[in-house]
């Protein structure tokens, strides 16, 4: 049930899954947010919401990473062609790289800059760099690109996700859903067996 | 005359000699060595501690007379972020531009058991308030002379001086406490 088994994401898996995607939603909103506000109490909140919530992402990240080595992985479905084995591998390492790389360079920028981060005014995280202007304007555009990058490779993601849902009409989306372990996932199960 | 008889004449003389150096010429009165000082401050942005300083400030410090005084000059704060500083400057927070200067003027010294209470007013952005600042003092020998260290902490509350006006009187993004701490290296001087 909570582990993933060949055919389907365990619980662990699924929450972790969804959790991470709706945080990812509201890091994007607090994140342009904070930046168009001007200097005040509430670009402050926002930003302290911004990085709060980044580095619950990072730590949800890494948990899900550990927790997916330890395990086999479900089965890319049989009918894609190698190219999509291909991408869809390449898609979903790129997406944890960059959940790991956006909330790192956010956390060195706020270093540079030399504004220690506070995970949700609990616990002072130290700096990972010495203060410096120059790499902090460098850490910005890093993290946009990276920011932009996440948009395109989740844009691929979801319709990749979609195209299997509602073309291909396979589980792919369905077996990262709960309660829905559909009778053709265990009989293609069963059948592999 | 027997050495005895030269000492007992010269006790009372001794005594009275003794007495009056202790009146006419108490201690030495102590100031700043400006390089070796530092008056920082530690506040609480977003969750997380923050540091500042003052570059300009004098100290004067007087232990026969139990005075000590001190004059900041405001516009030398410095937090090491041209973006906070511009706004930490400007009206809402210090206002350096209507009040260059703080003082606090010590009208009361007391000796506790590890060091000094020193109270009085304290004039911060236009606000007196009378405030206790316990420090230590020691005097060491560094460099071939005798300097003496001034040493220790208090916490402010920001609003009680009007640092912070308007939204920025909120403080869950920005704490009410600022932890001033000081650690000053003073030279004797003549009165």
């Amino acid at each position: 049930m909570l582990r993933n088994t060949r055919a389907r994401w365990g619980a662990l898996s699924q929450l972790l899954h969804w959790l991470v995607a709706a945080l990812i939603a509201v890091q994007v909103a607090l994140g342009l947010v904070g930046v168009a506000l001007p200097l005040s109490m509430a670009k402050l909140a926002t930003l302290a919401r911004h990085k709060s919530l980044g580095i619950t992402i990072l730590a949800l990240v890494l948990i899900r990473l550990l927790w997916r080595l330890s395990q086999p992985a479900p089965a890319l479905p049989a009918n894609l062609k190698p190219y999509e084995r291909r991408l869809a591998r390449l898609t979903h390492a790129s997406l944890y790289g960059l959940l790991i790389a956006l909330p790192l360079t956010g956390w060195i920028m706020s270093s540079a800059r030399g504004f220690p981060v506070s995970w949700f005014n609990l616990l002072q995280l130290p700096n990972l760099v010495t203060r410096s202007v120059p790499l902090y304007h460098a850490m910005v555009r890093v993290h946009i690109a990276l920011a932009v990058a996440l948009g395109v490779i989740l844009a691929l993601h979801v319709a990749a996700a979609i195209k299997h849902h509602f073309v291909l009409k396979d589980d792919t989306l369905r077996r990262m859903l709960p309660g829905t372990a559909s009778a053709r996932a265990e009989a293609s199960e069963t059948i592999k067996e | 005359m027997s050495p005895a008889r030269i000492a007992r004449l010269m006790i009372p003389w001794l005594a009275l000699r003794t007495a009056a150096i202790a009146h006419a010429t108490p201690g030495p009165v102590y100031t700043l060595i400006g390089a070796h000082s530092t008056l920082t401050y530690t506040f609480t942005q977003a969750g997380a501690a923050n540091q500042g300083r003052f570059k300009k400030f004098t100290v004067r410090f007087d232990p026969d007379a139990k005075r000590l005084a001190v004059r900041i000059d405001m516009r030398s704060f410095d937090t090491g972020d041209a973006q906070r500083n511009s706004i930490l400057g400007g009206r809402d927070f210090f206002d350096v531009a209507r009040y260059p200067q703080a003082r606090f003027t010590a009208t009361r010294l007391e000796r506790t058991s590890s060091g000094y209470l020193a109270t009085g007013p304290l004039t911060l952005r236009g606000v007196t308030r009378t405030v206790a600042v316990p420090f230590t003092w020691r005097i060491v020998e560094t460099d071939g002379r005798r300097v003496g260290l001034l040493e220790g902490s208090t916490v402010l509350e920001r609003l009680e001086f009007g640092v912070g006006q308007g939204e920025w009187r909120a403080t869950e993004w920005l704490g009410n406490a600022v932890t001033v701490r000081f650690a000053l290296r003073m030279a004797p001087v003549a009165r």
